[in-house]
């Protein structure tokens, strides 16, 4: 190869373009699938990858399934070896060959230019179906993968451009909703898109320079990665977080342990002495794990980096098997992903007190359900759903600033979005009654958590059933630095006799009669700082708003106000933020 | 004699363009007046009137249209000083608004904060109703509690409401009901309905867009009947029109009926301008950059169509509305330059704009800006900016910079302001890029059409920091929007909800539906006087396969829609879902459904002749005014540089760089990369020296 001067624009047009075509690709999935859970809540991620299955750029809608993506492109290389052609379609979900969910399922589609193997492009969505014993995939009674899903290791569905009939029917011959073939044509629709994009790039600049800019592009952002890593003071630091009932035996605990070392520019994360794995489907998978490690670091360093191969670089993470974080063939692990935000805990408890101003109180965890059955207006067509507008809380408050009100589950951080109301009551049979910010949910603070929701809906439908996974209803999440806790989570049911139904976290309700009544709270994030450090206008914006009651603001923040003037009581303020007021609680 | 007048209000300046029947072409600006905008507006309309010795009155009666073009309801938004909104809603959902479906848009930034609501929450008030899905009725609208939200309202001094209701798009009675209660209990305050601004599904677009509209009601009806009355006051008898976001041009009274439609027309005109310039070189496809006294504007032009968006939004507020595609960053003459705590230079988004104005205005500014630094750096020249009129103080733009940048990093003044005029230059060049990559181009392979009375100042150096090659700056570069608003045709988009699979679809609604907007459009452009034979209809289908979620816009001819054949309209669908997502199920025979109709009539006026000039040959040298020294920003030296008098320069004149180039409102730095040749517009190109010949064979032919 001739020597290549590199062009620093180029290095960073090609970021951007690269990034814009995964964004492109992302259009493509949220545009034409059918699935609420692709294109309403967009819970999938689009990927671009080198000739050898480095990661080059993303659009991480959902950044739990993020960093699976890379490990199981390097791994269908070396699986296929030299057969790899052009017009291959390949799909994947298995968690034992470095995927991350069942319900994940990725399609890769390798990209050739003048003949040669130059990146691939990748999409991973969550499928509304992938056969098991329950439809939706969430089963809390599964001991062992087949109870949940068909496994599909590296496969190839279109051969040289050719669909390869027989493998394709296999495939959704095991799978109940005929969208979930839809979905997946959107996907490779996504890919090839994907392929569009960088074949462009490829004829406007050639091979060599793109190779060449791209290690370029790799190195700059390690270098960044290393400098953002350097912020943190050399050493070692540790942490610990509990995962609240495994779906199998009530009040069981199990406890997450990190142990981090920063040295030199790198980090390592390293989870041994976590406990063993569950009985049931609570376990984490190996990518799982390792995205909700890099989600939660990636929060405490610059925002603008860019994400590719060298990012990544300088984070090491070492996870034993056997252990709740990464089980052990054969285990069920659907629910894995859901350990991000206790696994986040655990990161954020170890470094909170090393670098606290960049470090959140703790944010409200994923409570979440979904809902299938068949839908009677529609001739009986079966529905799934996932209620994403109920399960969002709120993030903690960081020094400098509030959380974030309903903005949802730590490993989506915003990425996961409310069904529009509307399209969800023409999507599902059930009819909303209530969607609104939940009064006094946020963990007071100097910057206070943000806010949880309450909702609740009129079931609708035939055969349902309602699915709930998720942790938040023991341990609520910790305020930091003097903040105080937020709320916990809770999903109820009101059957149409009057009788009420509080769901366990893992939890599988059959034969819901239509004029149920679903209700849920998702908790508020925990605050930061002492709440009688905030500015008392703030306080009174909020009681105004309905979001903190006139009680809160006297008891936690220390601010008396006059409802009838809303105005700050100044006098009375001082008086309960000075020491005597204590003395009198 | 027949007069036209595009009026841009910006920031900073308000530029005019009038022009004549023969297409000669005068500039005028003048500072703007933010607390009244209108008074600006007839300052210059004064002063063309004194320029011609006539009366004000005299003046107007021969001008036949005026096109204007607004940012107060921009502004109002940015800053949020619009009206107190109240929003009626269903009972259960008055968070919509604030929540914007829990998105946070840069997922790893925990400073991030959530965008703040038009209406704050204790005005977001529930109303008891309900419809379902299908529009049928589940809880009868309680008025009582719209009386008690309205009564609330009264006691806050709310000046505009708001009226949202679930699945109103599906029947919009009750909204309708709550909008007569609100006219009989509130009769003052401004009402925006969300079935009449956007008669769309989905709740979260159509309650921001709603609210968007009440908010900024009463600020733009305000503004423009106190423009009406005053030009009235002056015996104007001719058209006026207003600038909307979506590049066209509507009455008065369609703006104050729908003010969201002006919210992201500031920069509407740049791109048709643009296009008018570059077409002139035989290109069809230009960046449009316009860099005024505050922000900057950078719009993308491919295939003579600029690019246009539904999905917009405003300080990340949802608008789905149609607009133009414009990125806006806030830098501009007036950016503030500033040492952050990290010891590093910064400039904007802070902008000094007309007042205090830049250090060296001497108005009052002590903050060193963008324009401090150009003058310093000797690309401006204090006794000539604007044409004199506004002298400059070179000692106070330097005492400015050395306090506030200089010292504090340990640099010369001059050190200083080459560096704040770099960091300014690469923001600017950052939005370039943003607006071409993002859509998928790159920025090399366009013109890049430069605007504002900054943005040739800076250009040269935007280019160089992105490898493009060619610049063009108009001679109109310094009212750049103001000519582009006349060239702009009438323009209104409707939209009807019917969805209905192609195979079962019922023609005879269909074809009622698209002839039901087509009138109602034609007799608008007739009230604004555009006859029917100038009226163009264009036709959009939002079409998807069945069960997706969402669709695909497909262009059909008119006559093509009223023949209604669902298999043409298939046939168009395929191969563009095929383009856009990457395949198409044409041969697995899954249909396709239509869920909107819109059409957009389009009312052609008459635009300006643009004048060509005979070829004067290649010596600028009568237009040599004098030397003096300006800096060199890649060779961070200064150099004595020839300094032309633009209006003096003819077609076929060649300069090579560095040199600057002079007009009334508008300075052209030509860095040493770059050379001159003036084309037969009078349009200033600018090309890297290595790409003369090509350059001279289509300037020259």
């Amino acid at each position: 190869m001739s020597e290549i001067r590199i062009d620093k624009v180029l290095v960073s047009i090609l970021q951007r373009r690269l990034k814009s075509i995964t964004e492109e690709m992302s259009i493509a999935m949220t545009r034409t699938t059918r699935s609420p859970i692709l294109c309403e809540a967009k819970d999938f991620v689009t990927g671009l990858y080198d000739a050898k299955g480095n990661m080059l750029e993303q659009t991480e809608n959902l950044p739990i399934l993020a960093f699976s993506l890379a490990p199981v492109c390097k791994y269908i290389i070396e699986y296929f070896g030299d057969d790899i052609h052009p017009g291959d379609v390949i799909f994947h979900n298995d968690v034992f060959s470095m995927g991350n969910q069942n319900n994940d399922v990725a399609v890769y589609k390798p990209i050739f230019f003048e003949g040669e193997l130059v990146a691939w492009a990748a999409c991973k969505g969550h499928q509304a179906d992938i056969g098991g014993a329950v439809q939706g995939g969430y089963n809390p009674q599964a001991t062992e993968v087949w109870q949940e899903a068909l496994r599909i290791p590296p496969v190839k569905v279109i051969e040289r451009g050719k669909l390869r009939k027989d493998v394709w029917d296999l495939i959704f011959a095991n799978i109940r909703l005929d969208i979930v073939e839809e979905d997946m044509r959107a996907e490779i629709g996504s890919c090839v898109v994907g392929e569009r994009g960088v074949l462009k790039i490829l004829e406007r600049y050639g091979r060599e320079v793109f190779e060449a800019h791209k290690e370029h592009l790799f190195d700059a952002t390690e270098q960044m990665m290393r400098q953002e890593i350097r912020t943190i003071p050399d050493g070692v630091y540790r942490g610990e977080a509990t995962a609240y009932y495994d779906g199998k035996n009530p009040g069981s605990e199990y406890t997450i342990r990190v142990t981090i070392t920063v040295k030199d520019g790198e980090i390592h994360f390293d989870y041994t002495g976590t406990d063993p794995q569950t009985p049931g489907f609570v376990n984490g998978t190996f990518t799982s794990s390792a995205s909700a490690t890099i989600l939660t670091f990636l929060q405490m360093v610059n925002p603008n980096m860019p994400h590719n191969e060298g990012m990544v670089r300088p984070i090491q993470i070492t996870i034993p098997g056997g252990t709740i974080l990464n089980a052990a063939y054969p285990a069920a692990t659907t629910y894995g992903n859901h350990l991000c935000p206790n696994n986040a805990d655990a990161i954020m408890r170890a470094l909170g007190p090393v670098i606290p101003e960049r470090v959140t109180a703790e944010w409200n965890e994923l409570l979440c359900s979904l809902s299938t059955g068949s839908d009677p207006r529609k001739g009986g067509e079966p529905f799934v759903d996932i209620f994403f507008m109920g399960m969002k809380g709120g993030s903690g408050g960081i020094y400098g600033c509030d959380g974030y009100d309903h903005i949802g589950m730590i490993d989506a951080s915003g990425g996961v979005l409310d069904q529009d109301y509307e399209m969800f009551e023409q999507q599902t049979p059930h009819r909303l009654v209530r969607h609104e910010y939940w009064c006094d949910s946020a963990g007071a603070g100097r910057w206070r958590g943000g806010l949880g929701v309450e909702t609740e809906f009129v079931m609708g439908g035939e055969n349902v059933k309602v699915v709930t996974f998720g942790d938040g209803d023991v341990e609520p999440a910790r305020g930091a630095v003097g903040g105080k806790d937020g709320t916990l989570n809770v999903i109820k049911l009101r059957y149409p006799d009057g009788r009420w139904y509080t769901c366990t976290s893992k939890d599988l309700v059959e034969n819901v009669p239509a004029g149920t009544v679903y209700f849920q709270q998702a908790g508020g994030g925990g605050g930061w700082g002492d709440p009688r450090e905030r500015d008392p206008a703030k306080v009174l914006r909020d009681v105004r708003n309905g979001v903190v009651s006139l009680e809160k603001a006297r008891e936690d923040y220390g601010v008396a106000i006059d409802p009838a003037t809303w105005t700050v009581d100044e006098a009375e303020t001082e008086r309960l933020r000075s020491g005597e007021a204590e003395t009198r609680d | 004699m027949s007069y036209k007048i595009g009026i841009d209000v910006g920031g900073t300046f308000t530029d005019f363009l009038l022009t004549e029947e023969d297409g000669t072409s005068h500039i005028y600006k003048v500072l703007s007046t933010p607390k009244d905008p209108s008074i600006a507006t007839i300052q210059g309309i004064e002063e063309m009137a004194r320029d011609r010795g006539l009366t004000t009155e005299e003046f107007l009666g021969q001008v036949s249209t005026i096109v204007h073009g607004t940012t107060v309801t921009t502004n109002a938004t940015l800053t949020y000083t619009g009206a107190k909104t109240g929003l009626l809603t269903t009972k259960g959902f008055r968070d919509a608004l604030e929540m914007r479906r829990g998105i946070r848009e840069e997922q790893y930034n925990n400073r991030f904060p959530n965008a703040r609501p038009v209406v704050e929450r204790y005005l977001r008030l529930p109303v008891a109703e309900r419809v379902d899905y299908k529009g049928d009725v589940v809880e009868p609208l309680d008025e009582g509690s719209v009386r008690a939200a309205l009564a609330e309202f009264r006691n806050e001094g709310v000046e505009a409401v708001a009226i949202c209701f679930m699945n109103a798009f599906a029947n919009p009675a009750h909204e309708r009901r709550a909008a007569e209660i609100v006219r009989d209990e509130l009769p003052g305050a401004f009402l925006s309905v969300s079935t009449e601004v956007v008669p769309a599904i989905r709740f979260y677009d159509r309650v921001s867009t709603t609210a968007l509209n009440a908010y900024v009601g009463p600020v733009l009806t305000r503004y423009l009947q106190s423009l009406i009355r005053k030009l009235e006051g002056l015996r104007y008898q001719g058209i006026l029109l207003i600038m909307a976001s979506n590049g066209g041009v509507i009455s008065p009274e369609a703006a104050m009926d729908k003010p969201a439609t002006t919210l992201l027309s500031g920069p509407a005109g740049g791109p048709v301008a643009g296009l008018a310039f570059v077409r002139g070189q035989g290109y069809e496809d230009c960046i449009t950059c316009d860099m005024g006294g505050t922000s900057f504007d950078v719009a993308l032009v491919k295939d003579g169509k600029p690019l246009t968006t539904t999905e917009g939004s405003i300080n990340r507020l949802r608008i789905s509305l149609p607009m133009l595609n414009v990125v806006t960053i806030g830098a501009g003459g007036g950016s503030i330059g500033w040492i952050d705590e990290g010891g590093l230079l910064r400039m904007g988004p802070q902008s000094a704009g007309a007042d205090p104005g830049p250090a060296c205005y001497g108005r009052g500014g002590e903050l060193p800006t963008c324009t401090d630094a150009d003058l310093v750096l000797g690309y401006l020249d204090p006794a000539f900016f604007a044409g004199g009129r506004i002298p400059l103080d070179l000692e106070a733009a330097r005492r400015a910079i050395d306090e506030h940048v200089a010292r504090k990093l340990g640099y010369t003044v001059e050190e200083a302001a080459a560096g704040m005029y770099d960091v300014i230059n690469v923001s600017m060049a950052a939005a370039v890029r943003e607006i071409a990559v993002n859509n998928g181009y790159d920025p090399r392979d366009f013109p890049l059409v430069t605007a504002g009375g900054a943005g040739p100042n800076h250009a040269c150096m935007i280019a160089l920091e992105l490898g493009i090659p060619v610049i063009l700056v108009p001679r109109e570069s310094s009212i750049f929007c103001a000519a582009g608003m006349l060239r702009s045709d009438l323009k209104h988009d409707f939209v009807r909800s019917y969805p209905a699979r192609l195979d079962e679809f019922d023609r005879d609604r269909f074809r009622a539906l698209c002839r039901e907007m087509r009138d109602e459009g034609v007799r608008q452009l007739a009230a604004e006087g555009i006859p029917e034979d100038r009226v163009e209809t264009h036709v959009v289908l939002d079409l998807r396969y069945v069960r997706q979620y969402h669709e695909v816009s497909v262009e059909v001819p008119w006559d093509e829609a009223v023949a209604a054949d669902p298999e043409a309209f298939a046939a168009r669908f395929h191969p563009q879902h095929d383009a856009l997502y990457g395949y198409n199920l044409a041969e697995k025979g899954t249909p396709v459904e239509l869920i909107n109709v819109r059409v957009t009539t389009v009312g052609r006026t008459d635009k300006p002749r643009l004048a060509p000039e005979p070829l004067a040959g290649e010596d600028p040298s009568p237009a040599f005014k004098r030397s003096r020294s300006a800096y060199l920003p890649r060779e961070k030296r200064f150099a004595d540089v020839p300094v032309y008098d633009g209006m003096k320069l003819r077609h076929g004149n060649r300069i090579a760089g560095p040199a600057i180039i002079e007009q009334v409102n508008t300075t052209t730095f030509v860095t040493p990369e770059f050379s001159v040749v003036v084309d037969p517009l009078g349009t200033y190109t600018l090309y890297l020296k290595e790409r003369e010949d090509e350059i001279l064979r289509r300037v020259l032919g």
